[in-house]
């Protein structure tokens, strides 16, 4: 038999030891990917690394909540951060104005809270939903290798003017275009600067489409165009060194074409709304009142792979820590009032009736 | 919860945010979004007019009804409109919207504006509702006709999306609308919308563009929107009169706050009550469970009163354990109180009864012991 170059087992070699040839922000992953990061730590962990490179992004937008905008806004702050370029259209009149609002990475890791409230943990026994305090611990000595790759962004204090003044930045408004050719040659040009080699990774490009399909624009009604226009977009990503991210409001869109538009992205996220003051929700969830919305992932990208990924929990919601970071966390229930007597099922045995047999603990 | 709403277009935009926008959605089961829209404007104007609202004038953008009606609808709440030009102006596209009295009377004298010149010093004809742009533009000018350039602001009331749509395709409203909300002018915007002349997309697409939306709905649903049954009728009736007002708020931390109430049509206007004991229901992540949790009050007695098994009590009579071998009536006759038992009777209210039939009968009377410490761990 040939020498066993290619393997074909599931185990991989984990390659982030080794010495990375590529430029500032690029991590290399499992099956020959390079990884971007999203902005967001606990995104880029829960998708396995970041985004891959010549991946396409969709988020689902909630038209009763602004949340796709913090994704935007941490993804493209963090590209500007590391000197990646970025595009950036949207259907505003003037597109810089956002960029105005762009967070600025955080301050030092000292003042942030990241650690829970150490009251909570001393002389309690952790059941096991409080297994994600455990996992937060181990991440501590690898901070300092991390600001190379993503940042946690302060979300009150903006980014350095010289940033977003740079060359590096191009913004688009798709507002009063009829149709798409403009755009689609304007992502072209960008994705030229950026093309797919073997050699190693000088600079990585971001492309950032917001609220895609829009209703002021003029081209809002012509569907076909649109899914051709991101089939394009698709296709050029793929064989160059950056990450698209388009968000859209599904609600505006037929069915058949929001199905078509979910196939067509490799990760795929939604955000959603929370109510305000929903007892119901309040009491069957942690941490209700810091949370601001929910975060699915549907999709997550595999390139060159066939293995799929599988996640423990799809469902994360967002919170703003101290109104400032953006975090995801996993949901958890409530601890079920053992006197009510009656338990949601997926909760453990553990805190519900007392009429369990001798096996069940 | 009509008052967070007012409170909401009174307060206004802040700076370098979107105006907010406010949705009066109705449907033909419950048709009150006029009513419910004449109650915004003259609250909205009476603020205008005592200075408690950010913004310093109205403009109407009318174009279902007569820019007499609304002069007569505030003069009847009482707002002294004749000296308030300063504070209102009516964009009438109502009277000519397409220009074709204009175009009749480029042939002949015209005698037909007469009846304008009335209310002429509160409105202004508009004569190109095809055009979103002119319309962006002479909205824009008659605001700030009102209250001059620079930073104050005004208010836009628009009556009503649908004849606007009728004129328009939906991007060309839309974009109207949204650069109206993002014009460092605005204070606020409300409009009408009759959600049964549309399309599910559009009405859609207005609720996209707006940060409150407000339903109409009925307080009864028709069965099978049948209308012809006599059951119904009464039904109907009822829903002529009154109706259930959701309100839905986008709040700037990206929550959404859902607001219910009842809404009474009257002569003299409308009314808003509160809801009679509906809790917010949230469909979205609460598990579906065929208990139902809560306990009336009734229950909750009669729960308190329940012995339940495992109770000592230990009042006087003697302690006794029972070997669930006694017959049912002699238990009947004394307090059971013993760990194991069979029937259990409450002999305060008779109503609360706990039935516990043991496993099997090889295990010993006595189970105060707690089954966990034969466990070896």
């Amino acid at each position: 038999m040939a020498a066993a170059k290619t393997r074909t087992s599931t185990f991989s070699r984990n390659l982030s030891t080794a010495a990375p040839s590529h430029g500032p922000g690029l991590k290399c992953g499992p099956n020959g990917t390079v990884f971007l990061s999203s902005g967001i730590p606990d995104l880029d962990k829960i998708l396995g690394g970041g985004f891959p490179l010549g991946s396409l992004v969709m988020v689902m937008e909630d038209a009763e909540a602004p949340h796709h905008m913090l994704l935007l806004r941490n993804f493209m702050a963090q590209g500007l951060v590391l000197g990646q370029h970025l595009l950036y259209s949207s259907p505003a009149r003037d597109p810089r104005g956002f960029l105005g609002t762009l967070p600025s990475p955080a301050a030092s890791k000292d003042d942030k809270s990241r650690e829970r409230d150490p009251d909570q943990e001393k002389g309690l026994r952790i059941a096991w939903q409080y297994k994600k305090y455990f996992g937060e611990n181990q991440l501590d000595g690898q901070r300092d290798g991390k600001h190379e790759y993503s940042n946690e962004f302060d979300l009150r204090k903006p980014l350095e003017r010289h940033f977003i003044n740079g060359p590096r930045i191009d913004c688009v408004s798709i507002q009063d275009c009829p149709d798409l050719s403009t755009l689609r040659d304007r992502c072209a040009t960008f994705l030229s600067q950026f093309p797919r080699n073997d050699g190693s990774i000088s600079c990585a490009g971001r492309i950032a489409i917001q609220s895609f399909c829009a209703p002021q624009c003029a081209y809002s009604n012509m569907e076909w165009d649109m899914l051709s226009f991101i089939r394009s977009l698709k296709s050029m990503v793929r064989s160059s060194n950056s990450v698209a991210i388009i968000t859209f409001p599904p609600s505006l869109l037929s069915p058949s074409f929001c199905k078509r538009w979910q196939h067509m992205a490799d990760t795929l996220l939604s955000v959603k709304a929370i109510q305000d003051e929903d007892k119901e929700l309040a009491q069957l969830l942690t941490g209700y009142q810091d949370m601001v919305g929910f975060l699915n992932v549907h999709k997550v990208a595999r390139i060159n792979t066939q293995v799929p990924v599988i996640l423990e929990a799809t469902t994360f919601s967002i919170k703003l820590q101290k109104r400032r970071y953006l975090v995801l966390e996993c949901l958890n229930q409530a601890p079920v009032d053992g006197s009510s007597g009656t338990s949601y099922g997926t909760s453990g045995g553990c805190s519900s009736s007392s009429k369990t047999g001798n096996l069940d603990f | 919860m009509a008052e967070s709403i007012y409170r909401a277009l009174r307060d206004g935009a802040l700076e370098g945010e979107l105006a907010p926008a406010l949705t009066i959605k109705d449907s033909v089961a419950s048709p009150f979004a006029l009513q419910v829209f004449s109650h915004v404007i003259s609250h909205l104007f009476s603020s205008i007019l005592a200075g408690k609202s950010q913004s310093r004038g109205l403009v109407v953008v009318s174009f279902s009804r007569s820019p007499s009606f609304y002069l007569d609808l505030l003069k009847n709440k009482g707002t002294d409109v004749a000296s308030s030009n300063k504070q209102i102006q009516i964009l009438d596209c109502y009277s000519d919207p397409l220009g074709w009295k204009d175009q009749l009377a480029g042939s002949r004298n015209f005698t037909a504006l007469s009846n304008e010149a009335l209310v002429s010093s509160n409105a202004i004809v508009f004569r190109e509702v095809k055009h979103m742009d002119k319309l962006y533009n002479s909205i824009i000018e008659l605001g700030k006709g009102l209250v001059g350039g620079g930073k104050i602001r005004f208010s836009i009331a628009i009556d009503s999306a649908d004849e606007m749509l009728r004129h328009a395709p939906v991007s060309s409203v839309a974009r109207l609308l949204s650069n109206l909300r993002s014009h460092d002018q605005i204070s606020s915007i409300f409009w009408l919308l009759h959600s049964d002349l549309h399309e599910a997309r559009v009405t859609a697409v207005l609720e996209y563009l707006s940060s409150i939306v407000a339903s109409l709905e009925p307080s009864h649903q028709l069965a099978n929107g049948q209308r012809g049954d006599l059951e119904n009728f009464s039904l109907i009736k009822h829903n002529s009169k009154k109706g259930k007002f959701h309100v839905r708020f986008k709040k700037r931390n990206g929550r959404v706050r859902v607001m219910s109430e009842e809404v009474h049509i009257e002569q003299s206007g409308i009314n808003f009550t509160s809801l009679p004991s509906e809790g917010a229901i949230n469909q979205g992540l609460v598990p579906k469970v065929q208990f139902s949790l809560q306990l009336s009050e009734k229950e909750r007695i009669d729960k308190a009163n329940v012995v339940l098994p495992f109770e000592h009590q230990g009042n006087g009579k003697p302690i006794q354990i029972y070997d669930g071998r006694r017959s049912l009536v002699d238990s009947k006759h004394e307090r059971p109180v013993a760990a194991v038992e069979n029937v259990q009777t409450n002999e305060n209210c008779g109503s609360g009864e706990i039935i516990y039939y043991r496993d099997s009968d090889d295990e010993m009377p006595d189970s105060d012991e707690d089954p966990d410490d034969d466990l070896d761990i």
